[in-house]
């Protein structure tokens, strides 16, 4: 900390800059929404949204889709079909092959094609290269699993005529009722419809045709004289079948119009979520019909958005085709597998139900109508009830969140950018001197040698090992960042490679493509092609990558692919990957295959590591469904504004709830210098983000928490230090996801699907299974917060004790150094309270329970421990209890939830051997305790085992509103065995 | 409070005591009166930790786990450094913070070596220190002498000021005096500036000199606004080099086009001064003498024959014209003092002897106004804030400057801060002096002694250094340590063109000797 004499004067006028920079800057931040397209100006978007006006607003349209009961066939839990779309003003029919697939796990799968592209009977305009297809790899990126085929789902042969039912699923409750025409789906559990297909048959496939170039004038007379005759509305308007212009580029579209759209309704559902990544609330907003609604739909386009805005449907970074719909005590959803620019409108219509059942109210229904520009119309459809079944069935599809390296959920520290090897030595030594934790430090693009990546500055970054090496002193850790667009230099051994292996992204003509980056001009490593994954796979070797040692890990930016000169900052639509796919049709997944190629190549860096792989660990900005697997996610370049902290909340959970839990905002926000009132609140925030990093622009004025002052410095050390310290609860809540898809972070509705008042609750969450409630602020010179409390338990004030009684709505204090953050009764919280330099220093560290008895008296907690970075526990090198507190018998048991040992669980225990819990605090612990004096300890194995022993423990009454606590000091039972103590 | 506090855990640890029989060391703790074991378990009991009821406002009792370092200097390392599985050698050089072991580790006694290496290294910083002090001595000395010279050269001034004012004094008598002689005169000496051509020659001079100076200055000005124009024009191109496409900010995009259009129309135009004119132009401004143009000789060459038959004197006996001439002049400066007779104003200009005095007049008070200025200047400075003892009045202009990254950066001090690319190209003005203060500083001191320790620090603030783009003027903040050589240890741009120079200088080796070099172990840290 610097004390300057006159410091008053010059703060003054510091502020005073500031301000007057705040004064010049704000008008400027805000998003360019020219560079970005409006569904208006994204040609299939706007067919598909006239496509629907017309067929909502006309009593006589009939949808033109129609399956034909002579092809339906089923078989081993797979039905297949033709579906005929009938030709406007004339009397062909395309077809569609048709094929619903039903899972063992209840989940079933809607895919429909076009026979003409199936087969290549196409021709493409501009002598095109590019594959004919319908693009059917998505599924190759997102789907790792859970497609084992049902063998309990059945015809049922009591269907009504012109339908065919299926009943699937758990016990055979689930059922799919196929209305042959026109063509639709109702999906139902227990006999009730939760899920509708094309039930408002806005269902479009734009089957291939040749362009017909007719005289313009004549034309249009033509179609009038032939409108007037025939069905009016269904005129098509061709204008933005072929080439479409924007921005200067013009995408050539040799396929022609070949979008796919469907609407999904969900009867009696008011909330739906996900359609990740998006800055609005987490309940997702109706997007058409005025007033507080958006007007463009949902967009998702992994796109480079700079400087993005609060509220809106715009796409960002990253996309996750997933959605939920919640209704009390029921979830369901759909995941609609399209890796191609995609739109979601969302409406919600009243309807009263049932005029029959007296007595019910009115009912929502939620109607959502998705349109993408090409691909499979592919939907994979959940029916719950739960959103952790949702959630669950949706993870075993596309893969669970990858179990993270130790290091990567504890506190990052970046910056655009340490400048030298020197710069990054003495942020490790200040955090030490001052305190603070951290696990990470991060290098931006500036430590290349001319953003040459795989290359170090010489003259900035001169000794890269040395500099690793202290930070390997203290168990920290490097990330450095490496970029998909590889500088187009003469010389530079990427891209000479690059370019002789014939590896990278081409141009519509099939040459290679060039593009503008942080480099200069750039090409695009294409990491759909296998050739590409292994040759970038060996550029990390540590004798490859020269300057990297062990304790290093990547990060990769820009990789939607940002293109500084492309049609919306992005790759043209029309560039080829490997297998002449056109870019269109994957775009979505090209940054999860860019992750996917640095993860494995972090796999093994050198020999020893091809025996022993360690785990990797990427962070990425875009994304796709199946990321989750590859390692953390950030909200992009957000900035130093209250609005962007607010907003980073319900945009994590929303990341949650759709699969993909490791994710994070840039604590501080990125544009802009945050007030230290800002800073200090989002360090309070960020504490609870899966994924903390600090991180700043290059024109932004140093921010690392020492640099504060106080109090600032001393509240954002405590918001990290609590973040260590709950570290084994934050790790076992990875564990969960990693083995069941759960949120690390839990909104309300999550928790308590069951109350309805909760629902559009997306500013408080839960910590995984712990019943720890926090509600960050996020708003200026707030003191006090609202927080919710669902249900009839106990809640206890995380650092007072404070008792509340759910359910009502509580305030509770938030001065600057008070996170409002409570306990929920019934849960066992575990806790590593000795603060440490880093995360890697606390691994042999003492445990704290902390057991917050609620209105049953019982409370339960669960405990997942391994050594953090390799995959030794695959063989069994974890330990995996769970506490339980009887309140009947007032007794703590520590028991095994291990799966049977494997080869490496003993030499594991052994490690852990001396790992004891040094404490265990009970709140709301029962009055009668009040002239106890000790416990009674009993620990399994071990030279205890024959008998007891008894350890103190302090009472404390009841103080005012703050519960009774006790705490037994040093009960010196081991972590990995089996104990009880008796209170 | 602090003494119940500790009790909590110090209670605790009883506990640990007794449930446990690992072998532990035993930290001193005669401040406490207490057996305070070492271990990390209180470690929490911090400011910087969440307040929880069971570690609510506490502090610890001792700073820390104490190490004995049998060989080298004893020290506190704090508690959260305790059984973390890291060896400490820096601050515990007999490991025996690690005295749990974890995870396998062993920590050797290595305090022989380390106290070994470190008093080596402690005698070259003392010796070093001594004669940074010597240094400074050295330094003060001379910049009181600067300061004895300037105080001699004061009261020199102040004399030859007296004697100057004296000069002047007697210079403006002699001017009237001679004015008034040459009023009288009828017909003036040749080589005066008589007859209208003389005037008109007068006035030509006057209106080319005048000519002549202000178009030194409008090209002067041309220069000036000629690399200014460079400048921004390098600056623009700089600017269209390097935007960045991809934040598509519209304003940036039609800035970087009219600078297309702009350069393509100047391209056109060939806006490249033309070195023939401005050959012309120099000669232009040449003096006229230089220029071939002597005034003097015109104007000596002109007098009229009327005006040489009026003067009759001339034809007379020198002795007879003598008396003549007496009586007549007398007669006339009567008349002219009685109103009679108008004083001689025919005459273009003033006499020479009236030039020549006015000349010597003017000089002597342009010497006298020099040395009012240097009083004045001199006065300032010995008001000026040069630090303690005066002793960077020494320093002021001397330059140090040290590599980093592809720059070398320069420290002038008292003057100046500056960045040169080592690839070559423009030098970069990071501030120029304004003032100095005082800073408080904790940095560890690195083994060799050269960074700036703890506490209050003399920093010299630069400003207003060359604007940055998408920034601020430059500025450096230099913190000084006391260091044996004057040299710059580090550089760092702290934010956007903000940058912190730490420099060593014995210039502020006050009283650190001994004091700078014991905190070097950092053993009282926590």
């Amino acid at each position: 900390m610097y004390y300057f004499d006159g410091s008053s004067r010059r703060w003054t006028s510091l502020l005073t800059l500031f301000c007057i920079l705040c004064l010049l800057i704000t008008p400027a931040v805000s998003v360019k929404r020219e560079n970005f397209k409006t569904c208006d100006q994204s040609g299939f978007c706007k067919r598909n949204r006239a496509y629907a006006d017309t067929a909502l607003s006309e009593s006589r349209w009939q949808a033109p889709y129609a399956l034909d009961p002579s092809t339906v066939k089923f078989d081993k839990g797979v039905l297949t079909g033709t579906v005929l779309k009938k030709i406007i003003n004339t009397n062909d029919n395309v077809r569609l092959p048709l094929k619903i697939t039903f899972h063992e796990s209840g989940t079933a799968r809607v895919t429909i094609d076009e026979e003409r592209r199936q087969k290549g009977d196409i021709e493409l305009r501009h002598g095109s290269k590019a594959r004919k297809e319908r693009y059917n790899e998505a599924e190759k990126w997102a789907i790792v699993g859970g497609t084992t085929v049902s063998a309990g789902a059945a015809l049922n042969s009591d269907a009504e005529k012109g339908t065919t039912r299926i009943m699937y699923g758990p016990g055979s409750k689930f059922e799919a009722v196929i209305r042959h025409e026109p063509y639709g789906i109702e999906f139902k559990r227990e006999g009730e419809t939760q899920i509708k297909f094309n039930d408002r048959g806005l269902m479009n496939v734009e089957h291939w045709r040749a362009k017909v170039d007719k005289p313009a004038e004549e034309q249009k007379e033509g179609d009038e004289a032939v409108v007037a005759e025939s069905d009016k509305e269904a005129a098509e308007d061709e204008s933005t079948w072929w080439d479409e212009k924007f921005g200067g580029n013009t995408d050539s579209k040799p396929k022609g119009p070949e979008a796919v759209a469907l609407d999904i309704s969900f009867p009696g559902y008011q909330n739906v979520y996900g359609a990740a990544e998006h800055t609005g609330p987490l309940s997702l907003k109706e997007t058409r019909g005025g007033d507080d609604k958006y007007t463009d739909p949902y967009r998702l386009y992994n796109s480079d958005v700079f400087e993005y805005e609060m509220d809106s449907p715009m796409t960002l970074y990253g996309s996750i085709p997933f959605m939920q719909a919640q209704k009390k005590n029921s979830n369901v959803g759909v995941f609609w597998l399209n890796a191609a620019e995609t739109w979601i409108d969302i409406t919600k219509s009243t309807t009263s139900a049932n005029p029959l059942s007296l007595g019910i109210g009115s009912e929502v229904t939620t109607q959502t109508h998705w349109i993408s520009e090409a691909g499979l119309l592919d939907v994979f459809v959940f029916l719950g009830p739960t959103p952790q079944d949702v959630i669950g069935a949706y993870g075993e599809l596309t893969g669970y969140s990858q179990l993270p390296q130790q290091f990567s959920i504890a506190y990052h520290q970046c910056r655009w950018n340490y400048v030298t090897d020197e710069d990054v030595k003495d942020v490790d030594r200040k955090f030490d001197k001052h305190r603070i934790p951290y696990d990470v430090i991060w290098l931006d693009i500036e430590y290349t040698d001319g953003k040459k990546y795989f290359t170090w500055d010489p003259m900035t970054f001169g000794d890269p090992i040395g500099m690793q090496k202290q930070l390997d002193d203290h168990e920290r850790k490097l990330v450095a960042i490496i970029d998909p667009h590889i500088k187009n230099e003469g010389g530079y051994h990427v891209v000479d490679e690059l370019k002789s292996k014939d590896l990278a992204i081409k141009n519509k003509d099939g040459n290679i493509y060039e593009g503008w980056c942080w480099p200069g001009s750039s090409h695009w490593v294409d990491c759909f092609s296998p050739k590409a994954r292994d040759w970038w796979k060996g550029l990390f070797r540590y004798d490859k990558f020269k300057g990297t040692g062990k304790n290093s890990f990547i990060w990769n930016d820009m990789n939607e692919p940002s293109v500084f000169n492309g049609p919306e900052t992005t790759s043209p639509k029309d560039n080829l990957h490997y297998g002449d796919w056109e870019h269109r049709d994957l775009h979505n997944i090209n940054g999860m295959t860019f992750v996917n190629a640095t993860y494995e190549a972090l796999l093994a860096r050198d020999k020893d590591e091809d025996k022993h792989p360690v785990r990797p660990f990427v962070l990425t900005r875009s994304f796709y469904s199946g990321s989750q697997r590859l390692g953390a996610m950030w909200t992009g370049d957000n900035q130093a504004a209250w609005p962007h902290l607010e907003a980073s909340i319900p945009m994590i959970l929303s990341m949650g709830i759709s699969g993909y839990p490791f994710a994070g905002a840039d604590v501080g926000g990125f544009f802009g210098n945050p007030s230290k009132e800002l800073l200090a609140r989002w360090y309070q925030a960020g504490a609870f983000y899966p994924f903390m990093r600090g991180h700043a622009h290059i024109d932004t004025r140093r921010r690392e928490p020492y640099l504060a002052g106080e109090p600032y410095t001393q509240i954002i050390a405590q918001a990290i230090r609590l973040r260590y310290s709950l570290l084994p609860a934050w790790y076992t809540a990875f564990h969960e996801a990693s083995t069941t898809g759960a949120p690390i972070v839990r909104p309300n509705y999550y928790v308590h699907p069951g109350d309805e008042k909760g629902f559009g609750i997306d500013d408080q969450f839960y910590l995984g299974s712990y019943g720890l409630l926090a509600k960050p602020v996020t708003r200026e010179g707030q003191e006090g917060q609202d927080m919710y409390l669902a249900d009839k338990e106990k809640y206890y004030d995380y650092f007072d004790y404070w008792m509340y009684e759910g359910p009502t709505t509580v305030t509770v204090a938030a001065p600057l150094d008070t996170i409002p953050f409570l306990m929920r009764g019934g849960h066992i919280i575990p806790r590593r309270d000795r603060p440490r330099r880093s995360s890697g220093l606390m691994k042999f560290d003492p445990l704290t329970l902390v057991v917050v008895i609620g209105n049953s008296g019982d409370a339960e907690g669960t405990l997942y421990l391994d050594d953090g970075e390799s995959f030794n526990y695959k063989e069994g090198a974890y330990i995996h209890r769970r506490f339980s507190y009887q309140g009947a018998t007032s007794t703590l048991t520590s028991e095994d939830l291990a799966a049977l040992p494997g080869k490496k669980t003993n030499e594991y225990l052994k490690q852990m051997e001396k790992v004891r819990v040094e404490k265990v605090i009970v709140v709301g612990a029962p009055q009668t305790w009040a002239g106890k004096t000790e416990v009674e300890i009993s620990e399994e194995g071990g030279k205890s085992s024959s008998g007891t022993k008894k350890v103190p423990l302090e009472f404390h009454g009841q103080e005012g509103g703050k519960a009774a606590w006790a705490v037994v000091r040093d009960p010196g039972v081991q972590i990995g065995s089996g104990w009880k103590i008796a209170f | 409070m602090k003494a119940t506090e500790a009790l909590i855990c110090l209670k605790f640890l009883a506990a640990v005591y007794a449930a446990s029989d690992a072998p532990r060391p035993r930290g001193v703790g005669p401040e406490y009166g207490s057996d305070e074991p070492g271990t990390s378990a209180c470690a929490h009991l911090s400011s910087y930790s969440p307040q929880t009821p069971d570690a609510a406002n506490a502090t610890l009792a001792l700073p820390g786990f104490y190490c004995k370092n049998k060989g080298h200097v004893p020290s506190y390392v704090p508690f959260t450094n305790v059984n973390d599985g890291v060896c400490d050698y820096e601050s515990c050089c007999d490991g025996s913070e690690e005295w749990d072991g974890v995870g396998g580790i062993k920590c050797e006694d290595r305090c022989k070596e380390i106290g070994k290496e470190w008093r080596k290294q402690d005698e070259v910083r003392q010796r070093s220190q001594t004669n940074a002090a010597k240094k400074r001595k050295e330094l003060v000395a001379e910049a009181s002498k600067i300061k004895i010279g300037i105080q001699d050269r004061l009261q020199s001034l102040t004399t030859e000021i007296e004697g100057s004012e004296l000069k002047v004094k007697q210079l403006e008598t002699e001017l009237a005096d001679v004015e008034r002689r040459e009023k009288g005169k009828v017909v003036k000496p040749a080589g005066g500036k008589g007859g209208k051509m003389g005037v008109l020659i007068g006035l030509a001079r006057d209106r080319t000199e005048e000519l002549r100076e202000h178009l030194v200055r409008v090209r002067d000005e041309r220069d000036s606004s000629r690399s200014r124009l460079q400048e921004l024009e390098s600056v623009l191109s700089t600017f269209k080099e390097e935007y960045n496409p991809n934040f598509n900010d519209e304003g940036v995009k039609r800035a970087v086009r009219a600078w297309e259009d702009y350069e393509a129309v100047a391209r056109d135009k060939g806006s490249e001064p033309k070195a023939a004119l401005d050959r012309d132009l120099e000669e232009l401004t040449k003096t006229d003498k230089e220029n071939g143009l002597d005034w003097d000789e015109y104007e000596a060459e002109e007098e009229t024959d009327t005006d040489v038959l009026y003067a009759f004197e001339n034809y007379l006996p020198p002795s007879l014209r003598g008396w003549l001439d007496h009586k007549l002049r007398d007669l006339r400066l009567m008349l002219i003092e009685g109103g009679i007779l108008a004083a001689s104003t025919d005459s273009g200009a003033e006499s020479k002897h009236v030039t020549e005095a006015r000349k010597r007049l003017k000089t002597a008070e342009k010497e006298l106004d020099g040395h009012h200025k240097d009083l004045k200047k001199h006065n300032e400075d010995l008001a000026d804030d040069f630090g303690p003892d005066d002793v960077f009045r020494a320093l002021k202009g001397t330059c140090v400057s040290t590599d980093s990254g592809e720059y070398t950066y320069e420290l002038c001090f008292l003057e100046r801060t500056t960045q040169k690319p080592k690839k070559g190209g423009g030098h970069t003005n990071m501030g120029n002096f304004v003032r100095m203060e005082r800073m408080t500083v904790d940095e560890d001191l690195p083994p060799n002694g050269k960074g700036l320790g703890s506490g209050e620090r003399i920093v010299m603030k630069h400003e207003n250094g060359q604007h940055c783009w998408n920034g601020p003027n430059r500025q450096t903040t230099v913190i000084l340590g006391c260091a044996e050589e004057n040299e710059i240890w580090k550089i760092m741009e702290e934010e956007k063109c903000i940058y912190r120079m730490e420099v060593g200088s014995p210039a502020v080796c006050e009283g650190v000797n001994g004091g700078g070099g014991k905190g070097a172990g950092g053993k009282d840290e926590l």
